[in-house]
């Protein structure tokens, strides 16, 4: 088996990190999404764990979440109603969106198993005041670790957690910059794979794999790359469905700019004496999410991904009702589309409503 | 499906239509300054207007847009403008309706009366996300500044920690001073604490309309009662809203005196969660043929009209109003909300709750499973949802709202006779 499969075919059965872990008598934190430093939770011992939805349809979550918010909440919520959270031994979420900031509500209020802890990151970066909160905020929850854990966070843990999650980024940073060439090693559908067991897996395992991979892949090229080459951006996409559809019709997607992907990686921590403010930092300095102020960053982002990526077209992808892209997507539009074409999706979270755009998707493919 | 039945809210106080004068007075106002050449501001949310009336500042806060244009029937069109600018139809309607007013090239008559393009836009996040991010769109489409207030959501509950206080006040004094290098002075101190002051006066008079509204039969319902919230929205920090408040709150105290109700044979009170139908006010009215009033409505506490008042402290003027937009009960997350209804209920001997979902909403559609539960949970008191949106009228059908209502109180009826 190659690596590359080994770490897609972790996908099948995610749980098994975790069953793996708690076997030797560890806990985990499951989390949402990636304003959460993982390596505070890492650094108390226990397993940060990115709690991914499933394209299960929803069932009792819909009694409790209108329809119109957010699905892949209603998604996380319905999995956490079913009991399939149980494993966790706390859910950590941060101030996001409007649905998150619900989920918390509805979870404290009907979930008793799992405690729901909530961070209150500022939406506001390069401010010196909003570090100055955040900070105050970072400390209560490293003390909420600590005291879940039974584990003190001392200074060269941290610094150590840090590292590691910063080899993590780099080595997908790596992997996917590989993805710039002409044919690139990989295609979309796998990078995202890639990168999903990654986040998933402990950063221990993870980092030996992916040094394997790099050098594995290093002279892979894909099949059919000579199509137009396609950045996606949006949300959250935890499953391969649309990027394997855009690469059926022909496109070659070359960078993703997801939760589950490049998000999650593109940056790293900056040197700081300081581990606690390494971290403020390089959440409130890096320009990931539509809900962070001011927006312009994530623009020259995207046009950074767009020049060094080749890219041709873009895919605006969103989840229903998730507020905070639907508005950037407006915004940025109209000035992308003077350079690269953009066709913007919105879709269902378990991408149910998918067979209907593909005509969309295959027009937008065959105009490039 | 949609219906064009619509029909204005019918109101039965004297005061509140002083009030509506004082709302185009306002606008009137702006419109001046905006020809004399004074900064204007675009604003939203719950940005703390007693800055800007400290500040002497032309506002025009964009929530009220959708609001008159809707209840002119006319939001639809605006609306239909901002999708084609490429803004989806899962966009909050009421931005969807101010951001087509904001980049229309032709606007109706009626909506030229009072608006008027920026020099400035002053944002935050509370209490949804929408109100920062259409707002940066419309920055851009003007090409003018654009200052941000983050508002931390309300983890704590009544015990705000001071460094969340600092961090929301170190905003409000960046606004000041954004206000002041945009052309608007330099900030009055004393200025600010008076209008702390009058905010505090204001919400205690506010408190005191709201005793007399619990009165059985109650003496205004919530027809009067949103037109009522303005000075608590947008007059907080003024003499204005004191003058028209101290009015209302006579004329209310007359009432209760004399025992007049909004019915003469009120049998049934009522409480609506959710947007209320500006689209078609006289919803409102319909219950009433049922002998049902709708007391009250939670937006009309939508800017800060639910706090205790010895938080205010002229003193520490830009502190009180942290406190104050900290603890607000919109900002998320939920349990002040859920609280404040389940008490509101009991106060107000409300029999049932109407709540609406207004589908691109990212924030109240998630209070209503709790607070029905809650409200159920404390008083027995029931909860309908549906769904209601009141701003875009192809979203919305009469009749099935009309029906959702029918079958709503003649429940709460049968088992009131039982
Ligand atoms: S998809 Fe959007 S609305 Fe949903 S949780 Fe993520 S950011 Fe929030
Ligand atoms: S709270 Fe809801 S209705 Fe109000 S502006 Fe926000 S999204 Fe729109």
């Amino acid at each position: 088996m190659t690596t590359l499969e080994r770490m897609i075919g972790i996908l099948d059965a995610p749980e098994q990190v975790v069953m793996d872990w708690k076997a030797k008598g560890k806990k985990v934190i499951g989390y949402r999404c990636l304003y959460v430093p993982e390596e505070i939770i890492h650094a108390a011992a226990m397993l940060p764990y990115a709690t991914l939805g499933t394209p299960e349809p929803i069932t009792k979550a819909d009694s409790y979440f209108q329809p119109c918010a957010c699905e892949f909440v209603r998604n996380i919520f319905d999995l956490g109603l079913d009991g399939k959270f149980d494993f966790l031994d706390g859910l950590v979420l941060s101030n996001t969106c409007d649905a998150v900031r619900h989920l918390k509500n509805m979870w404290t209020t009907y979930i008793d198993s799992v405690p729901c802890y909530m961070l209150n990151n500022p939406q506001k970066m390069y401010d010196e005041p909003a570090f100055k909160f955040y900070r105050h905020e970072l400390e209560g929850f490293k003390k909420t670790m600590e005291d879940l854990s039974g584990n003190k966070i001392s200074d060269a843990s941290l610094r150590e957690s840090i590292d590691l999650y910063d080899e993590t980024r780099r080595l997908l940073k790596e992997l996917n910059g590989l993805r710039r060439r002409d044919v690139p090693p990989i295609s979309g559908a796998e990078a995202l794979m890639i990168s999903m067991a990654a986040i998933l897996m402990p950063k221990e395992e993870t980092n030996a794999l992916l040094l394997q991979l790099i050098d594995e892949v290093k002279t892979r090229e894909i099949k059919d790359a000579d199509g137009p080459r396609i950045m996606v951006t949006g949300s959250i996409i935890d499953n391969p469905t649309l990027i394997e559809l855009v690469e059926d019709m022909g496109g070659v997607v070359v960078a993703d700019d997801l939760c589950t992907s490049m998000k999650y990686f593109w940056y790293q921590t900056k040197p700081n004496e300081d581990p606690m403010d390494a971290i403020v930092r390089f959440n409130l300095e890096r320009s990931v999410c539509a809900c962070m102020h001011p927006s312009e960053e994530r623009y020259d982002f995207l046009q950074e991904v767009i020049g060094e990526f080749a890219v041709d077209g873009i895919i605006y992808f969103n989840v229903k009702y998730c507020h905070p892209f639907v508005y950037e997507s407006a915004t940025f539009r109209k000035k992308l589309e003077e350079e690269t074409p953009v066709l913007a999706l919105e879709v269902d979270h378990s991408l149910s409503g998918l067979g209907q755009l593909k005509t969309r998707v295959q027009a937008f493919i065959e105009m490039l | 499906m949609t219906t064009k039945v619509t029909t204005p809210g019918e109101k039965s106080l004297e005061t509140t239509a002083e009030i509506s004068k004082a709302i185009k007075a306002y606008y009137g106002g702006v419109k001046v300054a905006k020809e004399e050449g004074k900064p204007i501001i675009w604003s939203y949310g719950l940005t703390p207007r007693e800055i800007f009336h400290a500040m002497d500042a032309h506002v025009i806060y964009l929530e009220h847009l959708p609001l008159m244009v809707g209840a002119k029937q006319l939001s639809g069109h605006y609306i239909q403008v901002a999708e084609e600018e490429g803004f989806s139809r899962d966009v909050c309607a009421f931005h969807r309706c101010f951001l087509g007013c904001a980049v229309a090239s032709e606007r109706d008559p009626y909506l030229d009366q009072f608006f008027v393009d920026p020099d400035f836009i002053i944002a935050t996040n509370l209490p949804c996300m929408s109100e920062s991010k259409s707002f940066l769109y419309a920055a851009d489409h003007h090409n003018v500044p654009y200052y941000f207030i983050d508002a931390p959501i309300n983890t704590w509950g009544k015990d705000i920690p001071d460094y969340a206080i600092e961090y929301y006040a170190g905003q409000l004094k960046g606004t000041l001073d954004f206000m002041s290098e945009h052309g608007l002075g330099t900030v009055d101190w004393d200025k600010l604490k008076e209008a702390v002051s009058l905010s505090k006066k204001l919400i205690l008079l506010w408190n005191e309309i709201d005793k007399c509204r619990q009165a059985v039969p109650t003496p205004m319902g919530t027809v009067d009662g949103l037109t009522a919230a303005y000075p608590l929205i947008q007059l907080p920090g003024t003499q204005l809203g004191v003058t028209l408040f101290e009015r209302l709150l006579k004329e209310l105290k007359g009432k209760v005196e004399r025992g007049e109700g909004v019915l003469d044979d009120e049998k049934l009170r009522l409480l609506w969660f959710g947007v209320p139908p500006f689209y078609n006010m006289g919803l409102l009215n319909y219950v009433e043929k049922y002998g049902a009033v709708v007391v009250k409505s939670m937006i009309e506490y939508i800017a800060g009209g639910a706090y205790d008042p010895s938080i205010m402290d002229p003193d520490k003027p830009l502190e009180s109003l942290a406190y104050k937009a900290l603890v607000d009960i919109v900002n998320p997350i939920s349990e002040n909300m859920v609280n404040f209804i389940r008490e509101t209920v009991k106060d107000f001997h409300i029999d049932g709750v109407i709540g609406v979902v207004k589908r691109s909403c990212g924030l109240l559609p998630g209070y209503m499973r709790p607070v029905k539960d809650a409200v159920y949970e404390d008083s027995g008191v029931p909860t309908t949802i549906f769904d209601l949106d009141g701003l875009d009228i192809r979203e919305y059908d009469d009749a099935t709202s009309k029906a959702n209502l029918d079958s709503f109180i003649e429940a709460l009826l049968a088992s009131k006779r039982r």
